[in-house]
């Protein structure tokens, strides 16, 4: 019984166990390469889960918070990162280009969101609109190629740990300390809590919830410039991250009603997927079936954890989010509610 | 078209006889025995005893938080009481009790802010409250039919239109549609008005009580709530007095002056004691320099309003509900209009716990330090050391129940509110708005926050407090008292007490027809009253 | 004061709430003006029928995200639910016209399944929705993996359809408008749905259930997209199940053009075919224009959120 407890808490392990268990089926009909498998999951995972924690943030500033842009934006960034490395040949200065477009688009829904009152999901739907315009633009005779020492750099991997995720994990650690401990942070999850209780509270609405926008193009702007010199970049690189991104986000135990964010979940649902895809691929279903398990396992998680708090209605039986009794531990979890 | 028709027409002939005998024992429509109701910690009902009979008109006063509102809703069959039972001509109904209860059809409510759909027209809106009484094909014709003969017969002159939207109504005129949409079902037997004629004009106010004087010659039973004790005095034909929760008089109409009512309602003079005599003396004396101050604010349920707010002053707004204290905090927490000054920074004491004070997925602690964490922290970080102290401290100082690693939605109402009145003073601010916070907190819990209040103004914080509770405010310094947007007086010191509160707040102002904003901003959500 | 203003004020009320519409209808004889400008045969009934037939299943599947957005929901899924649609007409109502229809009843189903899963689980539509149309995708590629397959003949016949007279593409918009608008603004049970995303308290202190209206919404939805994916593949005369992801954004944008809001409550079925058809013309007065086709998207999310700050002028000046 406390051992469910314990689960209940630690919202994330459900990502990683569903992993693992994945893996195992993987090594049950592979019969072989374990140990590859980890390695090569561990080379894809990280460009999901960066883009992951930039929606993470998004949802978690509260209902209605959500980012459709990033797939226009990681599509766009790819091009103009690899444009702007071949030009001046620093690989550098194309990851700072991919993020400057990622902030740049972020821009134009930010001020659609707080200066018209747009609902987020139109302002990021225009601004991602307008994006995937000038990466159709950009793609017509695109002739340069990524840099060949970023692609390198990104193949990396000493003892089968590729360079990516580790340089990643630490970038998960860093948002795991951004939302711990900053005002930032704290401000977010108190924003995604209870927007008008964070507003008298002192709690600077509109500039927390433009930070975290901002934030959330930036990293699939780093999402889309890694991702180009990676495979390559094209018009479609992004398609899959919309509704991936928000998976992982609703899979790894982040609240979808706000206000709880689970970075390190993130993780684990990344790595769940991308095991998925193996395993699909392994045993020869189609795409069709990808789609399928990715949406059903979504729908499941949401209906399964209930959500929103609807001034009526009665407590749900499957309720995840922290009951009394459980946010008690909090300070223990990995959850950074705590 | 037989929502219109008057009500059960057997039944007329014996009323009629009872009537002309004046007969005091005409047979009740609803009957409440012993009603008593919760709500977590607050007993909202005690013990209510009450009867409408038919034929008759029943004024019902009672001050902010009597428990009028959660009386009414019992009456009308919404909410089922926890003991005692609520019979509706003779048969027990509180069993059944739910909005789809058939045994409540013919108990109908009115309510202050209004239950209509803002998008809808009015005659989908009649549908939707009555479609029981309409025919299925053709109801929007029926129902458009109906509210205007029933707004005729209401209301001439209302220049409502069966095709016009809420939303595009003025205040009255929803207050007209809500009024008649309440009356109009096939038997009607208790029709009950809560405070009709706020946002009404004179007129539309007489012609309302004419047809609340044919409705009754009909044998249909009202009940009338209302502030306004004069108008309540000249339409009823008995007052019934609730009080903490329970009806502790009830008394004809006929030979009872307002001064009596006011009274019955709960004048009981306040004991202020020796002690808060000298301080309030001291503190009045003075003269302060200003940290805040509205100077003929005009707005969105305001009119003309001027405060000053002294450093280490605790001024007071008091009167009753929503008669714009809240709109001159608000001016106060965002004064980016002219005729609002604010030396200083602020800090916000929510009274709506649930709504806007409370982040229910935290701690005490994480509750607390989220307004003092912006002053404390360096650099964008936190400094968790510091942060502990200051919880640590207040926590103590409070004495929170269950201490800071508690999560906040497992404490009672009176400690979470103790939790969100530290965080405002836990802050570094310098005036500190109180929104109403101590409604449905126990008589300790108050009682150490007064203190704590007074404390902190003897630090030379400045706290504006508004406050539903007038015995509350004799720990002010200064109370202005509000009534239809305006400050309708300044009392000080020696002034301030409940018994004078409560007749400033009742006073009449002349030509007070329109409130403006405060309804209006309410009326779109549309939830359960703000007090009662 | 109050009293004077009081006969003044439904007029400008109607007046800010048929101004986008309005707009719309304004930029609609622009933008025919525009094409029959550069192009005279636009005006012909031959040549309307052309402008406009891209239009029609845009419009339909912008009246089922209308109808979803009346209780206060929004679809995301929309798109690849008519993309599926198409992907069924195309293949097994070609090959077992029972069997097909069966599927198509079980897809408007599945949506009210939905409605009342989102509403009891009290889940966001957005999430929801956004995580069905991968449902609507992976069916659709377990149907057909690429691309393809024939229309039934009637379906076909329907798309080529050219009476003498007036353009074939009208009669389908205004039908399914005055059908929509029956549904959600005339009928018992539109109020219940317009009650809903208008004062959900007052629904249930009248006695309504807020289930059956939330189910009834989705179900209605999930009929017109049905719909709206028909006439695409009688267009096409094929399958593809991404051939509509882009009305997803297009739809929620035909209603904001047509007059509808975010917040729920309101039905505004003429206005949302107008705004459909206008945003749908969009492409053709680009392509006409001469602009490249890349930069249509573009232009079309600068035009809803053009839109949408106008509306906020609009709503301040009003005011």
């Amino acid at each position: 019984m406390n051992n469910l407890r314990a689960l209940g808490t630690r919202p994330w392990i459900w990502g990683f166990a569903a992993a693992a268990l994945v893996w195992l089926a993987i090594l049950a009909i592979s019969g072989q390469g374990g140990g590859q498998t980890v390695s090569l999951a561990l080379s894809l995972a990280p460009y999901l889960v960066i883009v992951g924690l930039g929606q993470m943030l998004v949802i978690t500033a509260g209902p209605g918070n959500i980012d459709v842009s990033v797939a226009p934006i990681i599509s766009l960034a790819g091009f103009v990162s690899v444009a702007t490395a071949a030009a001046t040949g620093s690989a550098t200065a194309g990851i700072v280009a991919g993020i400057g477009v990622g902030l740049a688009v972020a821009v134009v829904s930010t001020v659609a969101i707080l200066g018209l009152s747009v609902p987020p999901i139109i302002a990021t739907l225009a601004a991602g609109l307008v994006a995937s315009s000038v990466t159709l633009s950009l793609a017509d005779g695109f002739a340069a190629v990524p840099d060949p020492g970023l692609r390198h750099l990104l193949n990396l991997r000493p003892a089968g740990v590729p360079l990516l995720a580790v340089a990643v994990a630490a970038v998960t650690a860093l948002v795991v300390a951004l939302l711990r401990r900053t005002v930032y942070g704290r401000s977010l999850i108190a924003v995604g809590q209870n927007r008008r209780a964070a507003e008298r509270a002192g709690v600077p609405v509109a500039r927390i919830i433009a930070t975290t926008y901002l934030a959330s193009g930036a990293l699939a702007g780093l999402t889309g410039s890694l991702l180009a010199a990676y495979i390559a970049p094209s018009a479609d690189l992004g398609t899959r991250y919309l509704l991936d991104s928000v998976a992982v986000v609703v899979i790894g135990g982040t609240l979808i009603s706000g206000g709880r964010a689970v970075p390190v979940g993130v993780w684990g649902a990344a790595l769940f997927f991308i095991l998925l895809d193996g395993l699909v691929n392994l045993v020869g279903w189609s795409t069709a079936a990808q789609n399928l398990l990715k949406g059903g396992l979504v729908l499941l998680v949401l209906f399964l954890a209930g959500g929103g708090d609807r001034a009526t209605g009665t407590p749900s039986l499957f309720r995840r989010r922290p009951r009394p009794a459980a946010a008690t531990l909090t300070t223990t979890g990995e959850n950074t509610h705590g | 078209m037989h929502v219109d028709r008057s009500p059960a027409e057997p039944l007329a002939a014996p009323r009629g006889a009872e009537a002309e005998q004046g007969a005091p024992d005409r047979q009740p429509v609803v009957l409440a025995r012993g009603v008593t109701k919760t709500y977590g910690r607050t007993r909202a009902l005690a013990g209510v005893d009450l009867e409408v009979r038919a034929g008759e008109v029943l004024g019902l006063v009672g001050h902010n938080g009597a428990g009028k509102s959660t009386l009414m809703r019992v009456l009308a069959g919404l909410e089922a009481c926890d003991e005692g039972t609520v019979a509706v001509r003779g048969r027990d109904a509180s069993g059944e009790a739910g909005p789809r209860a058939a045994a409540f059809r013919g108990v109908r409510m009115a309510y202050q802010e209004t239950s209509l759909c803002p998008d809808l027209t009015v005659a989908e809106n009649i549908w939707v409250s009555s479609r029981h009484c309409l025919p299925r094909l053709r109801w929007r014709r029926a129902a458009g039919e109906a509210a205007r003969r029933r707004l005729d017969e209401m209301f001439p002159g209302h220049k409502v239109t069966p095709r016009d939207r809420i939303e595009d109504l003025s205040l009255a005129q929803r207050q007209m549609v809500e009024i008649a949409r309440a009356s109009l079902v096939d038997r009607l037997d208790l029709l009950i008005l809560d405070e009709p004629t706020e946002s009404l004009g004179p007129d539309a106010a007489r012609s309302l009580y004419d047809y609340v004087r044919a409705l009754t010659a009909r044998g249909v039973a009202v009940l009338l709530i209302s502030h306004r004790i004069r108008e309540v005095l000249s339409v009823a034909d008995r007052v019934a007095v609730l009080r903490d929760g329970a009806v502790i008089a009830e008394r004809p109409a006929a030979g009872l002056g307002e001064h009596d009512v006011l009274t019955l309602m709960g004048a009981q003079v306040a004991a202020r004691t020796e002690d808060e005599r000298v301080r309030a003396a001291t503190a009045g004396s003075g003269d302060r320099p200003v940290t805040a101050e509205l100077r003929g604010a005009t707005g969105p349920g305001l009119r003309d309003v001027s405060v000053r707010v002294g450093a280490g002053e605790v001024v007071g707004l008091a009167g009753l509900a929503g008669q714009g204290q809240q709109e001159v905090l608000e001016r106060l927490w965002h004064p980016v209009r002219r005729d609002t000054r604010v030396h200083g920074t602020r800090a916000y004491v929510p009274g709506d716990r649930q709504r806007s004070g409370v982040l229910p997925l935290w701690t005490v602690a994480e509750n607390l330090i989220v307004t003092a964490m912006r002053g404390i922290a360096r650099r964008g970080l936190r400094r968790p050391a510091e942060e502990g102290a200051v919880v640590r401290d207040w926590v103590e100082r409070l004495a929170v129940r269950g201490g800071p690693d508690a999560a906040m939605t497992e404490l009672s109402g009176g400690n979470q509110q103790k939790v969100i009145v530290a965080r405002a003073f836990a802050s570094a601010a310098e005036i500190v708005l109180l929104d109403d916070p101590f409604r449905g907190v126990d008589v300790h819990t108050k009682t150490d926050l007064y203190r704590l209040i007074r404390q902190e103004a003897a630090r030379g914080r400045s706290v504006v407090w508004y406050s539903s509770e007038n015995a509350e405010m004799v720990h002010c310094d200064r109370v202005y008292v509000l009534r239809a947007g305006q400050v309708v007086a300044e009392l000080t010191g020696e002034e301030i007490s409940e018994e004078r509160i409560i007749a400033v707040s009742f006073a009449e102002v002349g030509g007070v027809t329109e409130t403006g904003g405060a309804g209006a901003a309410r009326s779109r959500d549309g939830g359960v009253p703000s007090h009662g | 004061m109050a009293e004077l203003l009081a006969p003044a004020l439904p007029t400008r009320a109607r007046m800010r709430r048929t101004a986008p519409a309005a707009v719309s209808a304004v930029a609609l004889v622009a933008m025919i003006a525009v094409c029959a400008s550069l192009q005279s045969d636009v005006l012909t009934v031959a040549g309307l029928s052309l402008v406009l037939s891209a239009t029609v299943p845009l419009v339909i599947a912008a009246q089922a995200q209308m109808t979803l957005m009346s209780v206060g929901d929004i679809d995301l899924g929309i798109g690849t639910f008519v993309g599926l649609v198409t992907v069924v007409a195309a293949t097994s109502l070609v090959s077992s016209p029972v069997t097909g229809v069966l599927i198509l009843l079980g897809l408007v189903a599945a949506y009210a399944v939905l409605g009342t899963l989102v509403h009891l689980r009290r889940v966001p539509s957005l999430i929801a929705t956004l995580g069905a149309s991968f449902v609507w995708l992976g069916l659709g590629l377990f149907i057909l993996p690429t691309p393809g397959g024939t229309t039934p003949e009637w379906l076909a016949a329907f798309g080529t359809w050219q009476p003498a007279g007036f353009p074939a593409p009208l009669l389908p918009i205004l039908l399914v408008a005055a059908l929509v608008y029956l549904l959600t603004a005339r009928s018992a049970l539109g109020v219940r749905m317009r009650a809903l995303g208008s004062n959900p308290v007052a629904l249930e202190r009248a006695g309504l259930r807020p289930l059956a209206a939330r189910a009834i919404a989705y179900a209605a939805a999930g009929a017109l997209g049905v719909l709206s994916g028909l006439v695409l593949a009688s267009q096409t005369g094929g399958g593809d199940v991404s051939s509509a992801s882009s009305y997803t954004l297009m739809t929620v944008a035909a209603v904001i053009l047509g007059g509808g809001s975010f917040q729920g409550g309101g039905a505004v079925p003429w206005g949302v075919a107008i705004g459909g058809v206008t945003l749908g013309l969009v492409s053709v007065v680009l392509s006409l224009l001469d602009v490249p086709t890349t930069m249509q998207s573009a232009v079309q999310g600068l035009i809803v959120l053009a839109v949408l700050a106008g509306r906020v002028v609009v709503g301040k000046v009003l005011r």
